[in-house]
């Protein structure tokens, strides 16, 4: 013990001296407890980044282990698709109900390996694509692994391609999936339709009243509002990078990129190169090709070779051509080169054709013409062909890139269908990026004259000067065409003066108080306002003869309160000056106008009003106006302010004229 | 005694740091040792599968055979698409022309309006061998009268069937490969991309001009029924917003809400109407409530939304399903004003464009087809759904909104920012001189181009200027003045008549403003129209008086594309009025330009110095243009745009247009 103290004395000691053996077995058991712990934080924080993805919640699995389903040679077929089918026929909408979000439930049934009673598959497990298809959808906000709450099924038996299955045996398949019910609220994705020798329009498996997204459809087999058309997905978007190539003139205006054309087609258009030399190009599969170069990335003509896709970023347009099938994968190598694409399938329906507005990025040409397409290209302006290759692009980029794109923009178009008035805009759908940012969209579309007859309503802002602002009250009262006058009360601290006080004039007058003492208050959208000129004056203005007005619009009013950005809003208030100004670049940002100014007025404010009665006058509230306007630029991001140089009078203002002829003479008079 | 203290606490603080490590370490190797389970209620997902990265693509490349055979021709029998049975090949040059059979023994009033104001439009030609489109009337339903089979009929290929109303006659004929265009048709029977839907238009539709939209408020506005009812004996009843019941359910029938009112025949006021869309009858209502920017709400419509082929529903009516009753409830209480607001816009637009008269009705059918055989120059889409409409945004002018000046904002272009002078000499035929000098001294003037147009031998000198001078020696019509003239390059046209005279300040200024408004007529001389009860039709006045709605073309700025407009969308009889009454010509363009911006001209400082007044036009060409038009779509103005300082008393050199205010 008194070894501990005498070392006690010597400073302060981690670990008493105490027998060595002890002391071994102290430091051995805190090295333990400190090892353990840093192992124990190492573990927690390091392999965060393995532990959080989703591989820990989802089970892992070889697709050679899922179960299999043996289906009896008798078990039931479904009916074949019925041509008639409607939303409002054939899709049952009331489990689509309980959706406050105005999104669809979706439910993709587990997967499971087919067999006949001779043990031989149905068709292969799943595809490459059909798997990462699957993948999109639960991983997007559709997804429900609620069967009782899905408002959509999708069966994870694969039919992308109808020639990798058995027709009958997969509409068994599909009639034993736990929800059926005659393919109501199913929906199946088929991308190569038909088969050899009349290769049908439509996937051929006996579907009932399944909904079908299908890649070349015709006219015959689309039924419209029902069924979705799908591009048919080009692998080679996954393996080449292609980057975006400006538009513009190109080295040929004409090319066409396919192998295996109909003899009839590739005729017409070697008549085309013959007749148009240079400018057109027809590419063949190679035929010499050495011995491990991909020949599906190679085209030929006579003994060039080129390399596919990237020659297609050599052509303004490119030709898409039908096959056996409409839906031909090499629209979607032709977008992603921005070559506009000329569609020669006659009564096929372009992907997405629902919502695409294709006439902004394609040419579609009748079979029969050709041998005109040539002429009709080049009757086209370039710079509509400019705007086209961008939208081509554009159209690759958002809805053909992956197979992730194609089945969310699928869902959505189901989506849209369901909840219609929720639904995304064409402009949305259709406008590339930089468009939506460029264009100013004025929220008074229509050319709008206010009716005289409704006149006009005046908010007049006061905090306290009764005697200034009841002036203001008399004098604007005598204007013929008000209708109502609003006194808005930003003073917490003091009541507005009794009702026999206030001055009588000849129309409503309502005083509205405030919460707080805010500039901002003078733009909220209040009720009483009802019509749709809106005069705001302050309470300082006091010389107004009953021919002067300016106007806003009450729906900028409502603008002011609910869409300017919020930070201006708070600057306004905390300086209370500027919201004036803050209006103006709020109008003009969003119609894109100039502001007009009315009337020559030299002296505004009342000439008792001294400097320090008056928020407006002195010298630093001009120097914090102009900050005010470099901030306000920097919230809007652009300077939306126009200048002009022009204001508005009456026609025969300052004329040399009878006054008593004009219809305003008291303006300008001051 | 001490340390056994010290030993105590530190055997409490070894025991807590391995408590500390149990309790994280445990934890951690439990969830090592055993494998996840993926816990009830989390959302499981697709599987990743281990040999995912082993999955075949659906396709192999080079799959397909060879050679493909040709798929089948689709089946002709029942159904017709555009490309199978309309043959193109007829309606090659100058687009649509039309051909319409002529009225077989007695025919009704509307019958023979309709005749002629189809045979009035730019689409007509008199030979049915020169035609691309063979347009047969179906028309006279109510008196039994039905039309038989037409002579070229040709198994009716090329053929459109115009019924503006339902309950046709029965098949006299089999329509074969002929279109369709009639009003509501079912969804079932409707061919999308060759037939045509119609609206369902009212016995007593007027034939042309029509009346305006009826909303006269767009700003929201508290104290208006949300829902009003279309009822199936006709007529209408309002709900209440608050009423959470179902408002069309057969149930809500017995127990009415709290809200609810009375029938009446008349639409209320309300925000929505809602419209079933099971009966045709139904969609007669439709027109109705468009007309009244009462926006409407289709349930479930089993027939096709009138010219869906052009026109963006989504933008002016919303369609929902009568089955889900609470959901589309609750949409339409939750819209927010801005939606609305744009909504209703839309159907006064829609309602304008195309709707308000029989004769827009059977104009946007002709442009649908014209559309169809341009293909690339087909109207895009935002010139069918944005104001003023496809029938006023020829696209034959251009095909990009951004040429047109009503949507310069909205594409974010602006007009050049220089013009062309257009100066027109009629008789006496003195050149201009003075006029040119002035003009040519603008800066913002591209080039002159002067239009001789009287009998005098043109002049072989022309003054020097710093901009090109052409000459074209013109056809001795007036109308030749409006016309498009290819060497016009720049947006805008200062139109000018020898006789009137301008300073260069003043071209200046009012180009300046012109830019400012691209799709108006900025003028400096003005007259207006009136209402003249002693003669029961329209009166003419260029006098100055505080109003004014028209500016005189004899020195206006105004965008090109009001030429082409002029020359390629009036009726043949209206441009034959202007050249035998050369003072009606101004008139005419005023007409023109206000049905497009449904505004007024604007007037520019400048302008009436002694000069000779201009002659007043005949009395009755406003009254004929007017009759044409089918409305009066000339507005009247107070304002007249000066300069910022103009006229006030401040120094003369702090003004930067100085001479505008010399007397």
């Amino acid at each position: 013990m008194c070894a501990s103290v005498k070392y006690n004395i010597r400073g302060p000691a981690l670990i008493p001296r105490m027998k060595t053996k002890h002391r071994i077995y102290y430091i051995t058991l805190f090295s333990i407890v400190l090892l353990g712990l840093i192992a124990t934080g190492m573990f927690q924080f390091w392999p965060h980044s393995i532990e959080s993805s989703n591989d820990w919640n989802v089970e892992k699995r070889s697709i050679r282990d899922v179960p299999v389903v043996r289906l009896p040679a008798d078990s039931p077929i479904p009916e074949r698709g019925d041509l008639s089918c409607r939303m409002h026929t054939c899709f049952d909408v009331y489990r689509c109900g309980f959706n406050p979000k105005n999104k669809i439930k979706v439910y993709i049934y587990a997967l499971k390996k087919y067999v006949d009673d001779f043990g031989v598959s149905v068709s292969n497990t799943i595809s490459r694509e059909y798997n990462e298809l699957l993948m999109a959808i639960s991983d997007s906000d559709y997804y429900t692994d609620d069967i009782n709450r899905a408002c959509l099924f999708v069966p994870s038996i694969d039919v992308l391609n109808q020639n990798t299955l058995r027709i009958k045996e997969t509409a068994q398949a599909m009639a034993q999936l736990s929800r059926w019910d005659r393919g109501t609220n199913h929906l199946l994705f088929n991308m190569l339709p038909g088969g050899p020798p009349d290769y049908n329009t439509a996937l051929d498996v006996p579907r009932d009243r399944a909904l079908l997204a299908g890649g070349g459809f015709s006219t015959w087999t689309y039924r419209q509002g029902y069924d979705v058309s799908i591009p048919v997905y080009s692998p080679l978007s996954a393996e080449v990078d292609l980057p975006e190539k400006g538009p513009g003139p190109r080295q040929y205006f004409l090319l066409s990129s396919q192998v295996g054309l109909h003899p009839e087609y590739r005729e017409d258009l070697e008549a085309l190169q013959v007749k148009h030399g240079e400018s057109v190009l027809v590419l063949d599969k190679c035929t010499n090709l050495s011995e491990g170069v991909l020949s599906v990335r190679k085209r030929c003509h006579k003994h060039q070779v080129f390399d596919y896709p990237q020659v297609l970023q050599e052509a303004t347009f490119c030709v898409v051509l039908r096959g056996a099938r409409l839906g031909q994968a090499v629209l979607s190598d032709v977008l992603q080169a921005g070559c506009v694409p000329v569609v020669i399938a006659d009564s096929y329906i372009l992907p997405f054709s629902e919502v695409l507005d294709w006439k902004r990025a394609s040419v579609v040409v009748p079979e029969e013409k050709m041998s005109d397409v040539y002429s009709i290209l080049q009757s086209i302006p370039q710079r509509q062909i400019e705007e086209m290759q961008r939208q081509a692009r554009w159209f690759w980029e958002a809805y053909f890139q992956s197979i992730k794109a194609i089945a969310l923009a699928t869902l959505q178009i189901i989506n849209d269908r369901i909840y219609p008035y929720a639904a995304i805009s064409y402009e949305e759908w259709n406008d590339p990026p930089a468009v939506k940012w460029g264009s100013v969209s004025n929220p008074l579309f229509l050319p709008l004259i206010p009716p005289q007859s409704q006149g006009f309503t005046a908010i007049v802002l006061t905090y306290d000067r009764v005697e200034s602002l009841f002036r203001v009250i008399t004098e604007v009262s005598k204007v013929p065409s008000l209708s109502k006058l609003l006194v808005v009360w930003n003073n917490q601290n003091k009541n507005p003066p009794e009702d026999s006080l206030w001055p009588k004039i000849r129309v409503p007058l309502k005083v509205v108080r405030t919460a707080e003492n805010k500039l901002s208050n003078r733009f909220f959208p209040y009720d009483e306002i009802e019509t749709e000129a809106v005069l705001a004056i302050d309470d300082d203005i006091i010389m107004l003869t009953s021919d002067e007005l300016q106007f806003g619009y009450e729906y900028f009013n409502y603008l002011y309160t609910y869409k300017m950005p919020g930070d201006i809003k708070n600057w306004v208030d905390a300086h209370m000056n500027c919201e004036d100004i803050a209006m103006n670049f709020l109008v003009a940002n969003v119609t894109g106008k100039a502001v007009i100014k009315v009337t020559p007025r030299k002296k505004f404010k009342c000439p008792e009003c001294t400097a320090i009665d008056g928020l407006s006058l002195d010298q630093t509230h001009m120097v914090e106006r102009s900050e005010c306007i470099n901030k306000f630029a920097s919230v809007f991001g652009t300077m939306p302010l126009k200048v002009v140089e022009h204001r508005a009078d009456p026609v025969l203002y300052k004329d040399d004229f009878p006054e008593k002829l004009k219809s305003f003479p008291n303006i300008g008079s001051l | 005694m001490q340390s056994w203290r010290r030993r105590k606490s530190l055997w409490l603080a070894l025991s807590a740091s391995w408590l500390l490590l149990v309790l994280l370490g445990g934890f951690s190797l439990l969830r090592l040792a055993l494998p996840p389970r993926p816990r009830p209620g989390a959302s499981q997902g697709w599987p990743r599968w281990l040999d995912a990265e082993l999955l075949q693509s659906f396709s192999q490349p080079g799959e397909l055979p060879e050679d493909a055979v040709s798929p089948p021709q689709a089946p002709h029998g029942g159904s017709c698409n555009w490309e199978s049975c309309f043959d193109t090949s007829k309606c090659r040059g100058d687009g649509l022309k039309v051909f319409v059979y002529p009225a077989v023994g007695t025919i009704s009033e509307t019958h023979r309006r309709i005749l002629a104001s189809i045979e009035g439009s730019r689409f007509y030609t008199f030979s049915p061998a020169g035609a691309c489109l063979l347009l047969l009337l179906s028309l006279d339903a109510q008196t039994g009268e039905c039309s038989s089979m037409p002579l070229q009929w040709n198994r009716g290929r090329n053929h459109l069937v115009l019924r503006l109303h339902p309950a046709p006659c029965p098949r006299t004929f089999q329509l074969g490969q002929a279109m369709v265009a009639e009003a509501s048709p079912t969804v079932d029977s409707f061919r999308p991309g060759f037939d045509v839907a119609l609206p369902f238009l009212p016995e007593a539709h007027p034939l042309r001009g029509g009346a305006p939209g009826q909303l006269r408020q767009h700003s929201p506005q508290p104290g208006v029924a949300l829902l009003a009812l279309e009822e199936e004996r006709g007529g209408w009843r309002t709900a209440d917003t608050g009423s959470s019941a179902c408002p069309w359910d057969g149930r809500c029938e017995q127990d009415p809400g709290p809200g609810q009112t009375q029938r009446q025949e008349t639409l209320p006021n309300a925000t929505f109407c809602l419209i079933s869309g099971h009966r045709p009858e139904a969609a007669s209502r439709f027109l109705q409530a468009l007309q009244a920017g009462c926006i409407p709400v289709l349930l479930s419509p089993r027939w096709e939304l009138p010219f869906s082929e052009v026109i963006d529903w989504t933008k002016a009516a919303i369609v929902a399903d009568e089955r889900l009753p609470l959901q589309v409830l609750a949409a339409l209480q939750e819209m927010s004003p801005a939606r609305v607001l744009a909504l209703r816009q839309q159907t006064q637009f829609l309602w304008d464009a195309y709707f308000s008269s029989v004769e827009k009705v059977i104009h946007t059918t002709l442009e649908v087809i014209q559309d169809r055989i341009f293909g690339t120059s087909a109207h895009p889409s935002l010139l069918w759904n944005s104001p003023p409409g496809a029938l006023l945004a020829l696209s034959t002018f251009s095909t990009s909104p951004q040429d047109f000046p009503f949507y310069y904002l909205q594409q974010g272009s602006r007009p050049e920012g220089r013009f062309s002078a257009l100066i027109w000499v009629g008789p006496p035929g003195q050149p201009p001189l003075k006029l040119i000098q002035a003009v040519a001294g603008s800066q913002h003037c591209a080039q002159i181009l002067v239009l001789w147009s009287n009998e005098r031998p043109l002049p072989s000198r022309w003054p020097e200027t710093a901009v090109p001078l052409t000459v074209i020696d013109g056809h001795r019509k007036v109308s030749d003045r409006f016309y498009p003239y290819s060497t016009i390059r720049t947006d805008a046209i200062l139109s000018l008549d020898a006789r009137s005279s301008l300073s260069t300040s003043e071209v200046d200024f009012a180009f300046l403003v012109w830019q400012s408004f691209p799709e108006r007529m900025v003028g400096f001389l003005t007259s207006s129209h009136f209402w003249d009860e002693a003669h029961g039709g329209w009166g003419y006045t260029a006098e100055r008086t505080n109003e004014f709605s028209m500016v005189l073309t004899t020195a206006a700025f105004y965008h090109r594309y009001y030429h082409t407009l002029f020359t390629h969308s009036l009726p043949k009889a209206l441009r034959t009025l202007a050249d035998e009454a050369p003072t009606c010509v101004d008139v005419l363009m005023n007409f023109i330009v206000a049905a497009v911006t449904k505004l007024p001209p604007i007037k520019a400082p400048g302008g009436p110095g002694p000069r000779p007044k201009p002659p007043a036009p005949a009395p009755d060409c406003i009254n004929q243009i007017a009759a044409a038009f089918g409305h009066m779509p000339l507005l009247s103005s107070r304002l007249r745009l000066d300069p910022v300082l103009f006229k006030d008393p401040v120094s003369v050199q702090r003004k930067k247009y100085r001479s505008l205010e010399k007397p």
